[in-house]
């Protein structure tokens, strides 16, 4: 080595003529191949993803619908079902039993359902409830002919 | 910043582009990175002395574009600042993991074109000066060297590196001046001569 003499305007010469040998470096196309790719490849997992959520949300809604049609069913029901006795079951609540009595033995299903105040006083019951209320919460029994038997409700 | 390209009428500018990009738009990602590539590939070339290092590095900063344009705040700084920012910390986190400056790349295909037009003795010695200087570059401390390469290199505004770099634009100002006497010091001190360039082994006759 042999020291030479470098002064400011030999660096900025040097430094200028290694930009403009940089501007004409490019970045391989391979790399925004692999980008791309990377981006195919976290954004198409989500669209499927977004697919099987929207399609989840149909199914909870078409469930819902189902079970209100069959709620009103029900209720519609109960408001042409004939009261045939009212017995205490303890506590301050009733049961109400409106069609055929349950049969000692007999498998029932409890249905907890919020009914309007309207139908249990057509059955001539006026439940526990503020008198605000317009719906009120009642356990339906249900034989295992899916007709319902019998009301449970706060007195 | 003057190397970075600005939207022009009729095309949508780089805060709009990364927005679109944040809602999924893959053209707006690409455009984006067709606009902004090549200024991050070079810094990053320039800093680590490696095209497969630069390679990485530039990936790295089109992926945290790709997972987080929607955090990006075009009033806190230019999109070219922000990927300069980006960058130097990507670069860092490379060179802090290989511990060591990779070896230089030896001369591209456009740059031996470039050689071939001139004459072969001033293409040659310009050829040696460049890399010279490209190892006194890499020689650097990173806080200098970063400020070469932004604002002599990358043709890089005080204020927008010192928006890359987070500092106060006299700080840039400061470490430029010291960066500068420091490569002027290294060329002069390690500057060839012609017996650099025997061979170590000799000719004799037994």
């Amino acid at each position: 080595m042999k020291p030479i003499s470098w002064g400011d305007s030999d660096l900025a010469d040097a430094l200028d003529a290694l930009r403009q040998v940089e501007a004409r470096v490019e970045t391989p196309p391979h790399v925004e191949t692999a980008l791309l790719a990377a981006w195919d490849g976290s954004h198409a997992p989500r669209s499927r993803e977004r697919a099987r959520s929207l399609w989840r949300e149909v199914t909870a809604v078409a469930a819902a619908v189902t079970i209100a049609v069959g709620l009103a069913h029900l209720g519609r029901e109960l408001r042409r079902t004939t009261l045939t006795s009212i017995e205490p079951v303890g506590d301050s609540r009733t049961l109400l039993v409106v069609g055929e009595p349950i049969l000692q033995g007999e498998p029932v299903r409890v249905v907890r359902m919020r009914v309007p105040v309207s139908t249990l006083t057509g059955l001539g019951v006026r439940p526990a409830t503020d008198s605000a209320a317009t719906h009120v919460d009642v356990d339906v029994i249900v034989g295992e002919d899916g007709i319902a038997r019998a009301i449970r409700v706060g007195m | 910043m003057r190397e970075a390209l600005r939207a022009t009428p009729g095309e949508l500018a780089d805060s709009d582009l990364m927005g679109r990009t944040a809602n999924g738009d893959r053209d707006a990602f690409a455009t984006l990175y067709r606009r902004h590539h090549a200024m991050v590939y070079r810094f990053a070339r320039l800093m680590t002395g490696s095209t497969s290092a630069a390679e990485d590095i530039v990936q790295e900063v089109f992926l945290v574009v790709m997972r987080d344009a929607g955090r990006y705040d075009p009033t806190r700084a230019a999109l070219p600042s922000y990927l300069y920012g980006v960058a130097r910390h990507q670069t860092r986190r490379r060179l802090a993991r290989d511990r060591q400056f990779v070896a230089l790349d030896p001369g591209d295909a456009e740059s031996t074109q470039h050689l071939a037009e001139d004459h072969l003795t001033e293409a040659i010695e310009r050829r040696e000066a460049l890399q010279r200087l490209r190892r006194a570059i890499l020689s650097l401390p990173r806080r200098y060297r970063e400020v070469i390469v932004l604002c002599d290199l990358q043709d890089v505004s005080y204020s927008d590196a010192s928006a890359a770099i987070g500092c106060a634009i006299g700080t840039i100002r400061s470490r430029l001046h010291r960066a500068r006497h420091l490569l002027t010091q290294k060329m002069g001190r390690a500057a060839p001569s012609e017996e650099d360039h025997q061979p170590l082994t000799m000719r004799c006759e037994v």
